[in-house]
């Protein structure tokens, strides 16, 4: 009598535990809300080969990483620099997974950017961050494969031009497919959210 | 006689001296810079850029016609914009003047209107405090301090 009563006690107890763990199971596959728009049919982001301070960066060697792709120019006062600084706070809140995440900026001024130049740029925003650039053509070539819009501003200040371009943030999942655009003005929390789920499957 | 102009006299200024008090806090311009701040900027970045809200607390509108400051060569105003094809554009703000309406506030931020800062006499670092001057057509020159910081 005595012997079957603990038995029921201790069922009594493993109800709240499984509770707990089909609860724990629904949080894991909760629904992913994501901050930037998604692309439904991630096609292969188009490959690409530039030039670094290092030496050429072929974009295709980073599979396997989540690669930042972003187009911008070390001119930049206001736009890139947010961007950037925005993703690189996103990689810090990340902690160790930011080792799985690249991010690429390529230049749009390749007549101002050089590869050293572009290297300190992206530096001082985080010591991973990659800059690439080109010849005039080769940009145009990348820029199209992407639909990046870029153009010298006709409005210049004081000491240079501007140029004007498409400031989105582009994420290139493991298996090289453009999966995920991040609009102008994205918070790093919001790149680092969306950014945890992607490197969690 | 003498008792009457000093008397008229006396009165005279009391008058002048209560409409000056009683008009002093609403009319004019009553400029007020909040939270000026600014990213870190490497001397390998040729432009930074600097914000703030500013508060327009009186009657009268007023605009912002420039400004200035040790740490920069020259400082330009700017707004980035949303083109029709969905690119970050960038220009000079219309009239060479930022308007501050009566009773409104402005704000400078990331993506919209900004300070910009060319010709850097040294690297911008967090925990730096710059000083700025800006020039009001009305209010004057307000001098602020900007707070260089990561947001």
């Amino acid at each position: 009598m005595s012997v079957s009563k603990r038995k029921f006690s201790s069922w009594i107890l493993l109800v709240p535990l499984a509770l707990l763990g089909l609860f724990g199971i629904a949080w894991w596959l909760r629904p992913h809300t994501f901050h930037g728009t998604v692309i439904q049919s991630p096609e292969p982001a188009p490959d690409f080969t530039l030039t670094a301070a290092s030496g050429p960066v072929t974009l295709s060697n980073f599979r396997g990483k989540v690669v930042l792709l972003y187009f911008g120019y070390t001119f930049c006062p206001d736009v890139c620099p947010t961007t950037l600084a925005n993703a690189g706070r996103a990689l810090r809140l990340l902690g160790d997974q930011a080792d799985e995440v690249q991010l690429i900026m390529v230049s749009v001024d390749p007549e101002r950017d050089t590869p050293e130049k572009l290297e300190e740029y992206v530096k001082h925003f985080d010591p991973s961050f990659i800059g690439v650039t080109g010849t005039p053509e080769e940009i145009a070539r990348v820029a199209a494969l992407y639909g990046i819009y870029y153009e010298k501003s006709e409005e210049s200040v004081a000491t240079g031009y501007l140029v004007n371009h498409t400031a989105t943030l582009m994420v290139v999942d493991r298996e090289g497919r453009l999966k995920l655009v991040f609009p102008f003005g994205v918070t790093a929390e919001e790149i680092a959210d969306d950014l945890h789920y992607i490197l969690r499957r | 006689m003498m008792r009457k102009v000093f008397i008229f006299l006396a009165l005279s200024a009391i008058l002048l001296l209560a409409a000056c008090q009683g008009s002093g806090a609403a009319s004019g311009p009553a400029i007020e810079v909040e939270e000026a701040w600014g990213r870190p900027s490497p001397m390998v970045a040729d432009a930074a850029a600097f914000y703030a809200t500013i508060l327009n607390r009186g009657n009268q509108d007023d605009r912002l016609l420039g400004a200035d400051s040790p740490a920069c060569g020259t400082i330009e105003m700017h707004e980035s914009y949303m083109m029709d094809n969905g690119a970050m554009g960038m220009r000079p703000v219309e009239g060479g003047a930022i308007s501050v309406p009566a009773g409104e506030q402005v704000e400078l931020k990331p993506g919209g209107l900004h300070l910009m800062c060319l010709q850097k006499q040294s690297e911008i670092n967090a925990g730096d405090h710059i000083p700025l001057t800006l020039h009001f057509e009305n209010a004057g020159d307000i001098q602020v301090k900007v707070e260089i910081k990561e947001p």
